[in-house]
């Protein structure tokens, strides 16, 4: 585990004038504070907000050629993909972003998205939970289905591959998925899977749990050992009387669950952090900026902002490191990367040349 | 602008190149699949020749079992995320991501596509295909692969409701429009949660041989990727064709014609034909006593098999034995059928060697007369190669080429610095690009946003 705290930024889905040109100047912003990782929301329906940010499999596949050391966590809901899709997405991005990649897997009901989804044989609210079950086991068995090095290339016999070293999955539930995977096992193994610890369908499969509010979060020895990641919604600004006028023209969003809302001065937001930090509540936030608001605050600006005077004082207190200690999104996560268990479970098993 | 018609050229990008032995050439990148930064380089190397797009094929299944024959097809990156790395380095040239619907959604393609259009600034293209592949159905829930029939059903509604999403999204007029759409296959409500594509209709592509497919490409299809026929005049029948269904819909200029190209070229015919053969000594022939059901890519005859054996059986004499460098008498070719004479003249004017001259077919010219059924090889110099490119194209049978490069990154840069200053040179080819999109790189118009389907107008229930 890392010395400091863990933090990520998750930018706006909606309402930005220029997604594209909103998103390269976040990350290079958020890259140069040394965040350690940035989640992209996906969700597939038009919401009230106004035109959305691309497709989130778009937006991180810019951003990993963009940046490089970052980590890169896009969205996706087994509701709306095929295994064998999402699992082959997010090795890409894996690959092209040298090991940065992340999915975050969110399993809700969501009505309008439903409604866009609909085809013959296939409901996503028929199953929802049934193939939210099943989906990350599969895809992480996926990405395991070529083993490293499987990937010989001898140029001197024309061995292109070892077939030794490829495997096929055959996965027969509610999801059926034969396998093996049309990409090369991702570089991190198996790239980062975050999902909401109150999510029974997949929290017990991820490698980083988001917590929701800081203040009711579970343990250290609940979450198993892995990371916790605080949801915090900032509102911040040189006088607290500023960070309230930004907070009420937002609409005023409160504290919930599911996420804290800060209001105050950078001191006051990072010694807001740094204690929930030192006691060992979490072991680090994701920051959750507000939607561009009415006032005509530009979201880059509150990113901006956040970033220049609230990370210089956690870092000033030894509370955030200023200098990246990896180069995956594994490793700014403290975590290792995994043996290939299919692999090792299908060693004895039916194989495919 | 010229106002002379003018060829459109795209990049076919396999990593591994579309030889099967294209790898493992001494200078190529066997890794290249993986390699984003070649990849991005590779791309900005067909944007300096003024390219029209880069072209991501896509399979939705790896066989490993087609390592020796056809390794391209094991494993690639994911193209949506390669489309947008790619875009990402360059700024001119189109990029064409192969989607298929049979195992997708309308909503996750439309919702893709107007994404990459987005981040590129109107550069994406959608290569609609329903697939060839039995295998994919398997990994995607399904016991079995659709029949052409229903695959192309599907698709046609699908690419129906891709089109209403994309005019759905908000443009800078006017804000996002329900779609509700109830049609046999999908019921989408939209709208879309994207703005409009800076294109308004993202660029389509289309490739395939049925009647199914043809039809789509005339009605639909802004390039039509034609699929390889054996003969010029049948080059010239489908291309007349694609045309005339077209003109049925009042579209024939409207669709180009890319055939696929390989060329193995090098500043002399002597260095294209060293090339080409050895790129031939690079594959992997099939052992002679493989059993009959095994069906590869690539080889000839009945299996496609790569072997002397399966050579004996297609030329109709007894080659078995021999030492493939070995020239054949000119008896045994002499006796060949009458499929073998036709491959002996594809022989003679890939290697230029022939039946009785002073340098002889040998028996590896025979195992390795397979045609390929995506693109047609020329071996030559540059100006033989620029002479086949201006025949097709002043012939009737193409309006430019799919270039697909034998390895990589050294075919791509082959083409692009000899044969693309004589194309420029000739006047058949722009020198510049005149404008930043892809449409605009293909003469088209953006159209306008179409008024609300009439499937909107239907209730929701
Ligand atoms: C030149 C060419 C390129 C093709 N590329 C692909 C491809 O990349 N992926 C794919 O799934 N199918 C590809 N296909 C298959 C076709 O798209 C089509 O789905 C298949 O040929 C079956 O339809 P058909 O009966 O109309 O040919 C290609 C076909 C042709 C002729």
């Amino acid at each position: 585990m890392s010395t400091g705290m863990l933090l990520g930024y998750e930018l706006p889905e909606a309402g930005l004038p220029d997604p594209t040109a909103f998103l390269l100047a976040a990350a290079r912003k958020a890259e140069a504070a040394r965040v350690h990782h940035l989640v992209l929301g996906d969700r597939p329906a038009a919401g009230p907000a106004g035109p959305g940010t691309p497709a989130s499999l778009v937006a991180v596949s810019l951003l990993a050629v963009s940046t490089s050391r970052i980590g890169l966590v896009m969205t996706a809901a087994p509701a709306y993909h095929e295994p064998y899709n999402l699992a082959r997405m997010v090795a890409s991005v894996d690959h092209i972003s040298h090991g940065r990649a992340g999915w975050r897997v969110i399993t809700g009901p969501d009505a309008a998205a439903d409604a866009n989804h609909r085809r013959e044989g296939v409901d996503p609210v028929t199953d929802r939970e049934a193939r939210a079950r099943e989906f990350v086991p599969v895809v992480q068995n996926l990405w395991d289905t070529w083993e490293d090095g499987a990937f010989v290339h001898e140029k001197g016999t024309g061995r292109f591959i070892d077939s030794g070293r490829v495997h096929v999955l055959d996965h027969r539930g509610t999801l059926r998925v034969r396998g093996p995977l049309n990409v090369v096992r991702p570089p991190q193994g198996h790239p980062v899977v975050l999902a909401d610890a109150s999510d029974p369908l997949v929290s017990a499969h991820a490698d980083v749990l988001a917590v929701g509010n800081p203040d009711s979060a579970l343990t250290a020895a609940q979450a198993g050992g892995r990371p916790r990641l605080g949801v915090v919604t900032p509102f911040v600004a040189a006088t607290e009387e500023r960070a309230r006028e930004l907070h009420a023209l937002a609409g005023a969003p409160v504290s919930d669950p599911a996420r804290a809302v800060l209001t105050g001065t950078p001191g006051q937001l990072a010694e807001r952090l740094g204690a929930w930090f030192d006691r060992g509540a979490v072991d680090g936030f994701t920051v959750r900026f507000p939607p561009p608001g009415p006032d005509g605050t530009a979201n880059a600006e509150r990113i901006d902002e956040f970033t220049d005077t609230v990370l210089p004082l956690l870092t000033a207190a030894g509370r955030f490191p200023a200098t990246y200690a990896a180069d995956t999104l594994r490793g700014h996560f403290g975590l290792t990367r995994p043996a290939n268990r299919l692999a090792e479970r299908l060693a004895a098993g039916p194989e495919r040349d | 602008m010229p106002t002379e018609r003018q060829l459109h050229l795209g990049l076919m990008f396999w990593a591994t190149g579309t030889h099967a032995a294209g790898w493992r050439h001494p200078d190529a990148r066997a890794d290249a699949a993986y390699d984003i930064d070649l990849i991005q380089e590779v791309t900005a190397e067909a944007e300096r020749a003024k390219f029209d797009f880069v072209f991501l094929g896509d399979r939705l299944a790896s066989d490993p079992s087609l390592q020796y024959s056809n390794p391209a097809q094991i494993s690639r990156l994911e193209p949506f995320a390669t489309a947008t790395a790619m875009a990402a380095a360059t700024t001119r040239i189109g990029v064409v991501v192969t989607a298929n619907p049979t195992y997708s959604d309308p909503y996750s393609i439309a919702r893709l596509l107007a994404s990459l259009d987005h981040v590129s600034a109107g550069r994406a293209a959608w290569n609609l295909v329903t697939g060839a592949d039995t295998a994919a159905a398997f990994n995607f829930g399904r016991e079995e692969h659709w029949d052409t029939a229903k695959r192309y059903a599907w698709a046609q509604e699908c690419l129906q409701v891709v089109r209403d999403l994309w005019d759905s999204g908000a443009d800078a007029g006017s804000g996002p429009r329900p779609l509700g759409h109830r049609g046999t296959y999908f019921s989408v409500d939209g709208p879309l949660d994207v703005a409009r594509p800076p294109q308004g209709q993202v660029v389509l592509f289309n490739a395939g041989t049925s009647d199914q497919s043809r039809e789509l490409s005339a009605r639909e299809a802004d390039i039509v990727f034609a699929g390889m026929q054996p003969t010029f005049a049948l080059r010239q029948a489908y291309y007349a064709d694609i045309k005339e269904r077209a003109d049925r819909y009042d579209r024939a200029d409207q669709v180009t014609i890319l055939p696929g190209l390989t060329p193995i070229v090098a500043p002399t015919t002597e260095e294209a034909v060293e090339l080409y053969d050895l790129l031939n000594s690079l594959l992997v022939l099939d052992p002679e006593e493989e059993p009959g059901e095994l069906v590869r890519k690539g080889g000839i005859g009945e299996g496609h098999r790569r072997n002397l054996s399966s050579a004996s059986r297609v030329f109709g004499v007894e080659l078995r034995g021999n030492d493939l460098a070995a020239e054949v008498p000119a008896e045994t070719l002499a006796a060949v059928s009458e499929e073998g004479a036709l491959r002996l003249a594809e022989i003679t004017r890939l290697t230029r060697r022939t039946v009785d001259g002073p340098r002889r077919i040998t028996y590896g010219d025979l195992v390795h007369a397979a045609p390929s059924e995506l693109s047609h090889t020329v071996v030559g110099n540059p100006e033989e190669v620029a002479d086949m490119i201006q025949e097709w194209f002043e012939g009737g049978a193409a309006d430019g080429f799919n270039i697909y490069p034998a390895y990589v990154p050294g075919s791509v840069t082959a083409f692009t610095e000899l044969v693309v200053p004589v194309l420029q040179r000739r006047g058949l080819y722009r020198k510049d690009y005149t404008g930043s999109t892809l449409r605009e790189h293909l003469g088209l118009p953006v159209p306008p946003r179409r008024p609300s389907p009439t499937s909107a107008v239907r209730s929701t229930d």
